[in-house]
C-alpha cells in the first residue's frame, strides 16, 4: 500500500509548472463534489456537534445558552473521562495483539503459499458472507455459562463450575473485536509484503543471512508500512466501538462509544453527548495526523 | 374499594401537576418560537375547536410507519392469519421500526425520525405532549374504543383529549431460577443487590427504574419524585453493587436467551420473560416482592404530522379487538386494556400469576405503576444512571 503510495507521488512529483492550465480545472472539478460531500455531511455536522456540546444548540428548545459546564465536568475527573482511559487501553490491546496475530497469516500466503495464494485470501474474507450480528451471537454460544467451552470443561472434570469471565466481560469484547479485526489487518500486511522486492532476500541469503537474520534485518523492516497502516486499521475505529461491547461487554466491558450512545439515544443528554463525541472526535485526529507522519517518515527510511 | 379510589385520585393528581407544568414548557417554548421567528406555529398547540376536515382513507398515502417494540409487528404479534390481518388484507403491511426503551424512542423523534405513530408508555406521555409532537385520537373512528377498561383510559387522557390509547399493561418484578436461587426470608427487591449471585443477576439498562427500585427497598414515600442527595446515595450503592450484575439488558429476546443459556438466574423481568423461561422448561419463579411488583401501561401516540390520520386509527382499532387482547395474554401473558376477554380462554397458570381476574392486585399498594417524571428529574437519574455504568 504504502509502496505504490510513494510510486504515485514520484510520478506526480514535479507538478505546477509546466503542467497545462486546464489540468486545474479539472482537479477541481473532480475534486468538488467529494470534498462538497465531506463539507455537508461531515465538517458541518460535526460544527453542530460542537454547537451541542457549548449548549448553543439544546434538545428542548428554550434552554440554550452559551457555556463550557459540560466540557469542565467531563475534564475533571467525570468516570465518562475513566472509561474513555479504558477503552484506548482496550482498543491497544486489541490492535496489538489482531496484528501480531495477523502477521504470520499475511506472511504466509504472501511469501510461501505461491499457487494458493488468491484462495487463501479468500478465504480469510469468507467470515464477511456471514452478517457481523450473527457472528456476535455465536460468540455468545461459544461462550457462555453452557457454551462451547464451558461445557467441554466442565465435562473433561477441568472445572466444576464454569468459567464466568468468558462472556460478557472485557475479555469477551477483546477477543470478539481482535477476531473481527484479524482480516482487516491482515489485508495491509499482505499488500506489504506482497510488494516486497525478492531479489532483496535472495541478496542477504548471498551474503550469508540464515532466514532469521534475513526476516530481521530484511522482511520486517520493509513491511513496517503495512504493520502501521494495519494497527491504524484496528485502533482507530474500535476506540469508539459501541455494538460489540453492546452485545458481549455486560457490566464490565462497557466502552466509551456505549456512554456516547446513552447520552443520545437513552438518557437525552445531547450536551453531555456532544461532548463525549467532539473529544473523541479531537483525539482521533489527532492520533490520525501523528500515524501519518510517522507513516510518512518511514516511507522515506525505507525509501 | 375507596382505598383504591383515593389511590387513582392521588397518581391522577400528580400526574395533572406534572401535565400543567408540561403546558407550561410548551406554552414558553411556542412564545419562544414566535419571538424567534415572528410567526405563530399553530400546529404544536392543541386546539380541538378547528380541526381540519381529514381527507378520506383511499386518499392517503398508506403504507403506515409505526414506532413499536419488537414482537409487536406483523405477523409477530398474532400470527400470519392472526389479530392484525383484518388490517393488513385491507390496508396493507405497515412498516415497524423498533425503539428499545421509551428513553430512545424519545430522543429517535426529537433528532428528526418522523414515524405515523408509536407506542410508548403511559408515564412518558407528558414527555411527548411537551416536545409537541404529537396530537389526540379521535376516539369516534375506534370501534373497540368502548371496550377499554376506564381507569387506563382515563390515563390516557390530557385537557379532556385522549393522546395516548392504552394498549397493553403489566407487571415489572424479579424472575429468578427456583432450582438454583434460594431468597434470603421473604420475597424482595434486594435479591438484586443479593452477593451470593454474583455474576447471575440482570438489571435493566434503563434510567429510572434501578432507582426506583432501591427506593421502595429502602422505604423512599415516592420512589418516582426522589431528591438530588437520595439518588446520589442510591448512584453510590447501585455503583458497589454494580459487580453483582453479569450485564444490564436492554433487549427482552438477549435476556430470554441469557436466561434459557443459564448464564442469567435473576431477573429484573416483565411477564413475556417468564412465559418464554417456563417454555424452555425451566423452574422460574415470577416473584411477588414484598416492596409490591412494579407496573406498567404502555399504548399508542398519534404523530402531529402524520398523513396516515385514519390508516392510524384503523390500526388501532384492529389492535384494540378482543380478539388482540386474547392473542397477547394467552402468547406473552400481558394484559391488555380490552378487558372484555373471557378468562376461560386463558391458561389459568397466567391468570393466577398476573392477577389478571383481580384489578386490584395491580393497584397501590400492592403494585406501583411507573409514574410521570418530569422532564428535568427524569434527567437528573438518567444522569446518574449513565455514571453507574461508566464507573
Amino acid at each position: 500500500m504504502a509502496v505504490e503510495a510513494r510510486e504515485i507521488e514520484t510520478t506526480a512529483a514535479p507538478p505546477g509548472v509546466g503542467a497545462r492550465p486546464r489540468t486545474g480545472l479539472v482537479t477541481t472539478a473532480l475534486l468538488a463534489p467529494p470534498l462538497l460531500w465531506l463539507v455537508v455531511f461531515f465538517l458541518i455536522p460535526v460544527g453542530f456537534i460542537f454547537l451541542y456540546s457549548v449548549n448553543v444548540f439544546a434538545f428542548f428548545p428554550g434552554t440554550q445558552a452559551f457555556t463550557l459546564d459540560a466540557w469542565k465536568n467531563f475534564l475533571d475527573g467525570s468516570p465518562f473521562l475513566d472509561l474513555f482511559w479504558k477503552s484506548i487501553r482496550m482498543s491497544l490491546i486489541i490492535s496489538v495483539v489482531a496484528v501480531v496475530a495477523a502477521y504470520p497469516i499475511a506472511y504466509y500466503i504472501a511469501l510461501i503459499a505461491s499457487k494458493r495464494k488468491y484462495v487463501l485470501l479468500l478465504l480469510i474474507l469468507a467470515p464477511f458472507l456471514v452478517s457481523y450480528f450473527l457472528r456476535l451471537l455465536a460468540w455468545k454460544v461459544i461462550l457462555g455459562d453452557q457454551g462451547v467451552i464451558n461445557s467441554f470443561l466442565i465435562w473433561t472434570g477441568i472445572r466444576d463450575e464454569p468459567v464466568s469471565w468468558l462472556l460478557y466481560s472485557q475479555f469477551a469484547v477483546i477477543l470478539t473485536l481482535i477476531y473481527v479485526y484479524i482480516p482487516f489487518v491482515a489485508l495491509p500486511i499482505f499488500a506489504s509484503l506482497e510488494s516486497l522486492d525478492r531479489r532483496l532476500l535472495e541478496a542477504a541469503s548471498d551474503l550469508g543471512a540464515s532466514r532469521w537474520q534475513a526476516f530481521r534485518k530484511v522482511t520486517l523492516p520493509l513491511s513496517v508500512p503495512g504493520v502501521i497502516a494495519a494497527f491504524i486499521f484496528v485502533f482507530i475505529p474500535t476506540i469508539g466501538e459501541y455494538f460489540t461491547p453492546l452485545l458481549v461487554g455486560g457490566v464490565d466491558g462497557t466502552m466509551f462509544g456505549n456512554a456516547i450512545a446513552d447520552q443520545f439515544g437513552q438518557s437525552l443528554n445531547w450536551l453531555n453527548g456532544s461532548v463525549l463525541s467532539f473529544f473523541l472526535l479531537v483525539v482521533v485526529a489527532v492520533l490520525m495526523s501523528i500515524f501519518a507522519r510517522f507513516l510518512t517518515v518511514r516511507r522515506v527510511a525505507t525509501g | 374499594m375507596s382505598t383504591e379510589h383515593e389511590e387513582r385520585n392521588q397518581r391522577r393528581l400528580g400526574r395533572d401537576d406534572f401535565l400543567k407544568l408540561g403546558a407550561v414548557t410548551v406554552g414558553t417554548g411556542v412564545l419562544a418560537a414566535c419571538g424567534a421567528e415572528g410567526a405563530p406555529e399553530p400546529a404544536a398547540a392543541p386546539t380541538g375547536e378547528d380541526e381540519p376536515e381529514r381527507p378520506p382513507i383511499e386518499s392517503e398515502p398508506g403504507n403506515l410507519d409505526v414506532f413499536e417494540w419488537a414482537g409487536y409487528e406483523y405477523p409477530a404479534y398474532g400470527g400470519k392469519n392472526g389479530v392484525l390481518k383484518p388490517y393488513v388484507d385491507q390496508r396493507g403491511k405497515p412498516k415497524f421500526t423498533f425503539l428499545t426503551s421509551d428513553d430512545q424512542a424519545l430522543g429517535k423523534v426529537r433528532a428528526g425520525y418522523r414515524p405515523d405513530m408509536v407506542h410508548p408508555c403511559v408515564d412518558y406521555v407528558g414527555n411527548w405532549i411537551e416536545m409537541g409532537v404529537v396530537q389526540p385520537w379521535d376516539t369516534s373512528l375506534i370501534t373497540n374504543f368502548p371496550d377499554l377498561e376506564a381507569p387506563l383510559v382515563q390515563g390516557g387522557q390530557v385537557d379532556g383529549q385522549q393522546y395516548f390509547l392504552p394498549a397493553d399493561w403489566g407487571f415489572s418484578s424479579p424472575l429468578y431460577r427456583s432450582d438454583e436461587v434460594e431468597p434470603d426470608g421473604e420475597e424482595s427487591w434486594a435479591l438484586f443487590y443479593d452477593d451470593r449471585y454474583e455474576g447471575k443477576i440482570s438489571w435493566w439498562d434503563s434510567p429510572l427504574e434501578n432507582f426506583v427500585i432501591w427506593g421502595y427497598v429502602n422505604g423512599i414515600e415516592n420512589p418516582w419524585e426522589m431528591t438530588d442527595e437520595q439518588l446520589d446515595e442510591a448512584r453510590d450503592f447501585l455503583m458497589s453493587k454494580k459487580h453483582l450484575c453479569r450485564n444490564f439488558w436492554s433487549s427482552q429476546t438477549d435476556l430470554d436467551a441469557d436466561i434459557a443459556a443459564g448464564n442469567i438466574w435473576i431477573a429484573y423481568a416483565w411477564a413475556g420473560s417468564y412465559v418464554a423461561a417456563k417454555d424452555a422448561g425451566l423452574d422460574v419463579v415470577y416473584s411477588e416482592p414484598k416492596e409490591g411488583r412494579l407496573g406498567w401501561n404502555c399504548g399508542f401516540v398519534l404523530m402531529a404530522d402524520t398523513e396516515n390520520f385514519r390508516h392510524a386509527h384503523e390500526f388501532v382499532d384492529t389492535w384494540s379487538s378482543v380478539e388482540s387482547a386474547e392473542w397477547i395474554i394467552n402468547n406473552y401473558a400481558y394484559g391488555h386494556a380490552n378487558t372484555s376477554v373471557n378468562l376461560a380462554n386463558v391458561p389459568e397458570d397466567y391468570v393466577a400469576v398476573f392477577h389478571l381476574d383481580d384489578p386490584e392486585a395491580r393497584q397501590e399498594p400492592n403494585a406501583h405503576y411507573a409514574r410521570p417524571v418530569s422532564t428535568e428529574r427524569r434527567a437528573a437519574y438518567a444522569q446518574r444512571w449513565d455514571e453507574v455504568k461508566a464507573a
